[in-house]
């Protein structure tokens, strides 16, 4: 008996979310919402949909589309079906994130001191040192609680077999979050019935544990520290997220002409004159940050926030330099520094990847870049990069000239088949890849938010997930049983 | 709190209530105009409302057929009830964390009613309910305002926006009638009234004594009428009081000085010493020494100290302490 909305559901080729490699048969943990969908009517579920789009359209859950006419926001489309993750599942996945957190503030540490890690030959230097990302003046300064990396958001992929993979990490300003937790709320309105007798992990503690991790910074331990988001501006692809963060945390959020950096310490302008800042959550890049030290025409930052911050006057979440930690080239020796550091084999392999610099290596890329996946090292958000099979020759040829001209700048990898999940279009249910952004939170202990953010590539067969190239997201489930 | 959050929440506030002014002005205009059958009466029935606004300067003749598209939806007059609504959330979304929830959902969903076509076919093919979606909206924004956000520092400078503009706004109601070529008709001070939702107001206080005088007289001087220059003032100078303090009477800042003078001037100012030195004249004074106070309330609160400095070193100094 095969009820309707699954009718022609395909699994085809893939590792599927609800079904495994099994094609009709749902997974135990995906039974209770299978049963669910299965009983929904088309109308039922059309209804569902519209309701959950209109309320993220009128509470501005959007994010701005660059390259697009200025500030047109759209919002992130939102699948119904919550992607559900065991718990015996959930607690691999994050014990080798925690490994992975560990070992990247490590490394910082250590190239940013006495640079053992190089010395010793374990990753080449002038990869650390060829790093855009890699800041000089970071040598020797020691950061709050030698923790470099605050906020991290590794993104998962699993394979045709299941197996979870590290695809990238994302060590200076991971976004999503406020999706994955207003995804939640969505899901509860429009679903309610779906939660039933599920026992789901609860994710609504993220902004006090992300605030308690902010406190935790704070050089003045007299008072109550003063917090604060700072934000490039409504502009920013990402603005809906700061200001939601700061509305709950119910700290300030603040645009660089907010602040003030007087004499090595940063205040902020309020009716009532200038108040002392302790810790700044920063969402801005290291290059906008002050313009004294960075990029000279910045108008985004704060002219003597580094002064201030080299002096250990103010902190910054995540700290500077930790780009370095998630340049492509050095994701490839991740592996390698949990060995170094922690003696541990790694929990979550990483994808293999080419580094298109070691001359070997570059030599196959150029070679089979029809079978490869290739990406800019210092890009995020999906930007620049050549899915090989969905490449015409033309862009393949130029591609090799980006490569050959920078090789440093470039690693591929193979095309990954990324799981799929069911997903609900206009009138039936198809499987659509998926990954996972887990966002694990580093303070005084380490913290991930249960689940993460499932993005969903909407169009067929494709395999981006961004949302700023289509991609839509789905409530994520973690099982307390 | 910080400084630029108090500039976003003033501004937000004035540019709702403007937006409102206008659909109101646009609408019993409209209304009048019913009756005029030909284009030149037209032209110079707009005409003094172009002056009120010291917008003439911005009419684009391609892109807007008409002067009502013009106070609707100009993209070059920053006025427009469209740029209005524009600039009202754009404000807000830079101030979210101190809206409720209801707030933002109502500026959010007109916003994305002017971004549509919807609302160019809503006043084409209804414009009575055009202009009533416009000014419930303002209505609805200000009783959320009142019902539902914390009556603490950000709500007294939402308060001052709103007020400031709307002791502007009637004032330039009342100014367009000085502006007209002739003498104004019953006609011309009933859409006076009706632009500052007075006429049932002042029915009753005046009876059927409709005049210039009168009309001017309510607008102006009206203790209890919330659109009254008047009105309007007396709150403007408790609110910042109320921010610094300071008994009203008093000022520690140029803002409080201004705004106590103005005050003071429709206390104890009457209807005929107004009309002997020239109500135009007037009324400019008053919107001279209101974009004062305005002013002083930029630089009290939201410019740093050391930012006056650089711009103007000498006497607005003391607007901080």
């Amino acid at each position: 008996m095969n009820p309707a909305p699954f009718e022609k559901y395909k699994t085809e080729d893939f590792f599927d979310e609800m079904f495994g490699n099994s094609p009709r048969e749902p997974l135990l943990h995906y039974q209770k919402i299978f049963d669910r969908i299965s009983r929904l009517t088309p109308v039922e579920i059309a209804e569902k949909r519209s309701h959950a789009d209109s309320s993220f359209l009128e509470h501005g859950i959007t994010f701005t589309v660059y390259g697009d006419e200025e500030g047109t926001e759209k919002i992130f489309p939102f699948d119904l079906i919550p992607r559900i993750i065991p718990r015996a599942e959930w607690e691999i996945v994050e014990q080798g994130l925690t490994q992975r957190i560990l070992a990247l503030n490590l490394f910082l540490n250590d190239i940013y001191h006495d640079g053992k890690i190089l010395s010793d030959g374990v990753i080449p230097k002038e990869i650390v040192y060829s790093s855009p990302n890699y800041r000089r003046e970071m040598v020797g300064i020691d950061v709050p609680k030698d923790i470099y990396v605050h906020v991290c958001g590794s993104d998962l992929i699993r394979d045709e077999t299941g197996t979870y993979y590290v695809l990238e990490d994302n060590a200076r300003c991971p976004s999503g979050v406020s999706y994955l937790l207003e995804n939640r709320q969505i899901m509860k309105r429009t679903f309610p019935q779906t939660f039933q007798g599920m026992s789901v992990r609860s994710v609504e503690l993220y902004p006090e544990i992300l605030l308690s991790t902010l406190e935790y910074l704070s050089p003045r331990r007299s008072q109550k520290p003063v917090c604060v988001v700072l934000t490039p501006g409504i502009y920013n692809s990402a603005y809906f997220e700061h200001t939601f963060l700061a509305r709950q945390m119910g700290i300030e959020i603040v645009e660089g002409r907010d602040l003030i950096a007087i004499d090595g310490y940063v205040y902020m302008r309020t009716t009532h004159g200038l108040v002392q800042v302790d810790v700044i959550y920063r969402r801005l890049d290291d290059d906008y940050l002050d313009p004294l030290f960075f990029n000279k025409d910045s108008t985004l930052g704060v002219a003597g926030l580094m002064d201030a911050y080299l002096k250990g006057n103010v902190a910054l979440a995540n700290g500077i330099g930790t780009g370095v930690a998630d340049d492509k080239v050095t994701y490839a020796y991740v592996p390698e520094m949990i060995q170094y550091y922690l003696g541990q084999d790694p929990i979550l392999p990483n994808v293999p990847t080419y580094l298109c610099w070691r001359e070997s290596d570059r030599n196959h890329v150029l070679e089979n870049l029809e079978n490869l996946v290739v990406k800019p090292a210092n890009e995020s958000g999906g930007y620049g990069l050549l899915v090989g099979t969905d490449s015409t020759k033309k862009e393949r040829e130029e591609y090799k000239e980006r490569i050959k001209s920078n090789p440093r700048d470039f690693i591929a990898q193979p095309i990954v088949s990324l799981s799929r999940h069911p997903t609900i279009f206009e009138d039936t249910i198809e499987g659509r890849h998926v990954d996972l952004r887990p966002f694990i939170l580093y303070g005084k202990d380490i913290d991930i938010v249960p689940g993460g953010l499932t993005r969903v590539a909407l169009r067929k067969d494709s395999l981006v997930v961004n949302s700023s190239q289509g991609g839509g997201s789905k409530d994520t489930w973690v099982l307390e049983n | 709190m910080l400084s630029r959050v108090a500039d976003n929440l003033y501004w937000m506030n004035r540019y709702v209530e403007r937006a409102e002014s206008l659909a109101r002005m646009v609408e019993v205009n409209q209304d009048n105009l019913l009756e005029l059958d030909n284009n030149i009466e037209v032209d110079r029935f707009w005409l003094s409302s172009f002056h009120a606004f010291h917008a003439h300067e911005y009419i684009d003749h391609e892109k807007e057929n008409s002067a009502e598209c013009f106070f609707l939806f100009s993209d070059s007059w920053p006025s427009s009830i469209r740029n209005c609504i524009f600039s009202a959330r754009e404000n807000a979304r830079m101030v979210r964390d101190q809206l409720s929830e209801e707030i933002w959902v109502e500026l959010n969903s007109i916003y994305h009613f002017f971004r549509s076509k919807d609302a160019e076919v809503s006043f084409d093919q209804t414009p009575q309910q055009f202009f009533q979606k416009v000014i419930r909206f303002s209505l609805v924004f200000q009783g959320l305002s009142d019902a539902t956000v914390n009556h603490d520092e950000g709500w007294l400078f939402m308060s001052l926006g709103k007020y400031l503009e709307r002791a502007d706004q009637t004032s330039r109601a009342l100014d367009a009638l000085t502006l007209k070529e002739k003498k104004p008709s019953r006609k011309d001070l009933i859409a006076a009234l009706r632009i500052c939702s007075a006429l049932s107001a002042f029915r009753r206080q005046y009876r059927g004594e409709l005049s210039l005088r009168n009309v001017a007289e309510f607008l102006l001087f009206s203790q209890d009428f919330p659109r009254s220059m008047r009105f309007a003032i007396r709150r403007i100078d408790s609110n910042l009081h109320e921010l610094s303090g300071v008994p009203s009477g008093n000022f520690s800042n140029e803002a409080e000085r201004l705004a106590g003078s103005a005050l003071a001037t429709v206390n104890f100012t009457n209807i005929d010493a107004v009309l002997t030195r020239g109500l135009h004249l007037s009324l400019d004074e008053l919107q001279l020494s209101l974009m004062d106070v305005g002013q002083k309330i930029f630089e009290t609160y939201v410019m740093s100290p050391l930012e006056l400095q650089n711009v103007n070193d000498d006497q607005s100094m003391q607007a901080q302490q």
